[in-house]
């Protein structure tokens, strides 16, 4: 037993427990709930996998899937399914997190089915061929969703590689990704010290514990795989589409969740994005009217964070809505009111107490805290911080931290011009 | 979970279902109106009429009315549907007397002549924006092929004409004929004090005048017709199938919405087992559209032109083996599983209980306890799913799709 801190000051508690192996277990009971949600983190995500694989943590999570321990693919379906439980598997840049919601009297069966797929995955030929068919297929049908393309394409282009690669693959290489390659990295990847298993709800956490322990305990301690930072791609890219708008993202550095001017951040993109008073949306929609979808997202990696814009609109308002929305970005230093500061900062603090009233998002968010920060931060203490912040503090932040660079990329059928921008 | 409602004397409902072990509140104007009523001359004008609301009062600009959203830090928005309209905020306890306050407000909206013309801009970006997502574009398709010239096939947003065509005054009469108290409720969801908001309602909207507001209900069995577009820039086949189904107020809704599970839901279901699964369509999902006094099956596929035939001769044979075999125990079981797993998760947040309490409001003039349902959806038996198939015969579709320009 390493830690099992229980916080009782707080309006919520933490339930904590560390393996032998380091693989790290996470829980916030939640009153008033009968569901609980659960992820298990495993340190598979895109920005991990080896040069040439692009794609590998789609096929992977898919895969691991179609059978595990003595269950082939449909009755493994079949079993999860029939727990009733909602399944949620993403591929991010740091981590695969495959998890679900369900009712929380089901929870030991589902963690045993999870075990399974975690540990004991069948990984069948046969069915990789299937697995990278859907693969290939889904990187397809991005060009028929340009404005999730455009995203994909600017954190691409933004982040310095291999930190923005695409989560959903590159056709090229998932063309030669092979089923032994596949499971070089599923063995590789799948490390169990590197592992965060998080969960909220309703649930008994020693009976939890003590099942994880039994399903995932060993006595191997392993390093995270490390990877260094290669350089950004071009300031501005253009893909053409003669859809009925232009997609733009745009997408500038600030500073990491585990930066002390952090809060300030926050609270300057809110400033910049918050609610329907923000700038973007006032200046840009309501005011003139150029675009129905504007608004701007803080987006934090453990590496590299940034603010993430995004704005669509017909081709013959592009250019204005690109200067615009570039304007409010460099306007933000100059001033802001009280009144704004005060809007973004209520903002912040009651989405943060809507959100914990759900058992998936609370799962997340612990786990993702975890992850960035090595600790799991009360409500209370993030309230704290977000009410810390003010004019003075915001601005100071901005002024010495001016947007410098702006990654362009648009989709559609004109072109922008950015200013100083090199097309790549 | 308590329930309350109190009848205004000019028809208003205001319902609440007080939940005080809730950290948030929820609020929900439930307007019924949306594109089924509208006529072909003025589409689009319920949606473009929600935007208009957010512009705000006689005394309230369009800017004061953001603000004082954003002071509360409500999550708060409004969508449109073929049906009904419906405003609604989620927010924290101590706010819900002041976002219920504003949005009482701006259910007598200004209309300014101003707000209007640049709204229209906002409304044809939103119209560009749907055509760039083919998976909405083929459903809304698909619907006004399916219903032909019936209004239900009325298009939610409208078309660029329709909305370039539409006037501040055909807008301001649509809104008095619509907007009627009696033609509306507003649902409180979560933990708030009963007397304090009924009584913040009552004084703003007691004084609205009530209408003779009415809608034609009739079932409508569905074209059955079959149409493809071509678009240059797609790159995949978007495939939209409907069929007829029961209405909101059919007591069957259950089991239909069980059928839709077993067929076409993203994981398990049988197109995911032929289609998904085998990786002939990267997506492929059936959803049960209850409406009123009529209802639909709706199914999305997505796949690649060359595997069109074989997805649709699977989904053929998928219809054919209900019709002719039916569905197994396990089916049933866990297609029960999953909606009543759904059905708690959903309900554990104020803004997700709150669309079933107005929704049962609007359509059933009916208060349902999360029970209820629980209820009603265990009590379905294999017949009635079999019955269901056997009326409704969900293989006999209208079909539309959208996929990119054929080689010759």
């Amino acid at each position: 037993l390493r830690g099992n801190d229980k916080r009782s000051a707080m309006s919520e508690k933490l339930d904590k427990h560390i393996l032998k192996n380091g693989m790290v277990i996470l829980g916030e009971p939640m009153e008033a709930v009968e569901s609980v949600a659960f992820g298990f983190m495993l340190p598979a995500g895109a920005a991990l996998l080896p040069e040439g694989c692009c794609g590998a943590g789609t096929v992977i999570a898919d895969w691991i899937f179609r059978g595990a321990g003595d269950k082939n693919n449909r009755e493994l379906g079949d079993a999860l399914d029939g727990l009733g439980l909602h399944r949620a598997s993403s591929v991010g840049s740091s981590h695969i997190t495959i998890g679900a919601a369900l009712e929380a009297e089901n929870i030991a069966e589902a963690i045993k089915l999870y075990a399974d797929i975690i540990l004991q995955a069948s990984l069948k030929e046969d069915q990789f061929e299937l697995v990278r068919q859907l693969a290939i297929d889904g990187v397809r049908a991005l060009d028929d969703a340009p404005r999730q393309k455009v995203m994909l394409k600017l954190r691409e282009r933004f982040y310095p590689s291999p930190l923005g690669r695409s989560t959903l693959g590159e056709i090229a290489e998932l063309k030669t990704l092979t089923a032994e390659k596949t499971k070089q990295i599923i063995k590789n990847n799948f490390n169990l010290s590197q592992t965060i298993f998080a969960f909220a709800g309703k649930y008994d956490f020693d009976a939890i514990v003590s099942q994880i322990k039994n399903l995932f305990e060993t006595d191997q301690q392993e390093p995270l795989k490390s990877f260094t930072l290669g350089s950004k791609a071009g300031k501005y890219t253009h893909l053409r589409n003669d859809g009925a708008q232009v997609h733009i993202g745009l997408m500038t550095e600030t500073v990491k969740p585990t930066d002390e001017n952090y809060y300030n951040a926050r609270v300057a993109v809110s400033v910049l994005s918050g609610g329907m008073s923000a700038r973007l949306f006032t200046e840009v929609r309501e005011k003139r009217g150029l675009c129905y979808a504007v608004g701007a997202q803080y987006h934090g990696l453990k590496e590299a964070s940034g603010i993430a814009c995004y704005a669509g609109t017909t081709p013959d308002k592009a250019q204005e809505t690109l200067d615009c929305v570039m304007a409010e970005f460099n306007r933000l230093a100059d001033g802001i009111s009280k009144e704004e500061i005060e809007r973004a900062k209520v903002g912040l603090k009651s989405a943060l107490v809507l959100q914990s009233e759900s058992s998936s998002s609370r799962a997340g968010g612990i786990g993702s805290d975890y992850y960035m920060l090595g600790r799991v931060r009360s409500l209370d203490e993030i309230k704290n911080k977000i009410e810390a912040t003010s004019v003075d503090s915001v601005l100071g932040f901005l002024r010495n931290n001016k947007f410098k660079d702006f990654t362009v990329v648009t989709i559609g059928p004109k072109e922008v011009h950015p200013p100083s921008a090199d097309k790549s | 979970m308590e329930f309350k409602k109190k009848i205004l004397a000019n028809g208003l409902a205001v319902i609440g279902e007080i939940n005080k072990s809730a950290k948030s509140s929820a609020v929900g104007f439930f307007v019924k109106t949306g594109s089924r009523d509208e006529t072909k001359q003025i589409n689009g004008v319920s949606h473009f009429l929600e935007h208009m609301l957010f512009k705000g009062t006689e005394k309230l600009s369009a800017f004061e009315v953001n603000e004082a959203f954003d002071r509360t830090g409500a999550q708060f928005n409004a969508f449109t549907g073929e049906e009904n309209t419906v405003f609604y905020a989620a927010v924290l306890p101590e706010y819900l007397v002041e976002v219920t306050r504003l949005w009482t407000g701006l259910m007598r909206p200004a209309l300014r002549d101003e707000d209007f013309n640049i709204e229209k801009s906002v409304i044809k970006e939103e119209i560009a924006m749907y055509k760039d997502m083919p998976s909405f574009d083929v459903i809304d398709r698909c619907r006004s092929l399916h219903f032909d010239s019936h209004p239900c096939g009325n298009s939610v947003l409208g078309s660029e004409e329709s909305i370039s065509n539409l006037t501040a005054e055909q807008m301001q009469g649509y809104f008095m004929r619509r907007y009627a108290p009696n033609n509306m409720a507003v649902a409180f969801a979560g933990n708030f004090h009963w007397e304090q908001i009924c009584s913040v309602v009552e004084s703003s909207c007691e004084k609205w005048q009530k209408q003779a507001v009415s809608r034609k209900l009739e079932e409508v069995p569905g074209s059955k017709k079959k149409k493809r577009v071509e678009k240059s820039n797609l790159v995949r086949e978007h495939i939209c199938l409907m069929s007829p189904a029961v209405s909101i107020q059919d007591p069957r809704r259950f089991a239909a919405s069980l059928l839709a599970t077993i067929i076409g839901d993203d994981v398990g279901s049988r197109f995911f087992w032929e289609l998904v699964d085998k990786a002939l369509a990267e997506a492929a999902t059936m959803q049960f559209g209850p409406m009123d006094g009529t209802g639909v099956f709706c199914s999305y596929i997505r796949c690649s032109s060359e595997n069109v035939s074989k997805v649709l001769d699977t989904v053929q044979s998928i219809f054919e083996s209900l019709s002719r075999s039916g569905i197994t125990e396990d089916e049933m079981r866990t297609a029960k599983n999953k909606i009543l797993s759904a059905l708690v998760i959903k309900n554990e947040l104020p803004m997700g209980r709150l669309i079933d309490l107005g929704a049962n409001w609007i359509y059933l003039h009916q208060y349902r306890t999360i029970e209820d349902d629980i209820n009603a959806i265990k009590a379905v038996t294999i017949d009635d799913i079999h019955s269901l198939i056997k009326q409704f015969n969900p293989g006999n579709f209208t079909q539309l799709s959208i996929g990119p320009v054929k080689a010759s």
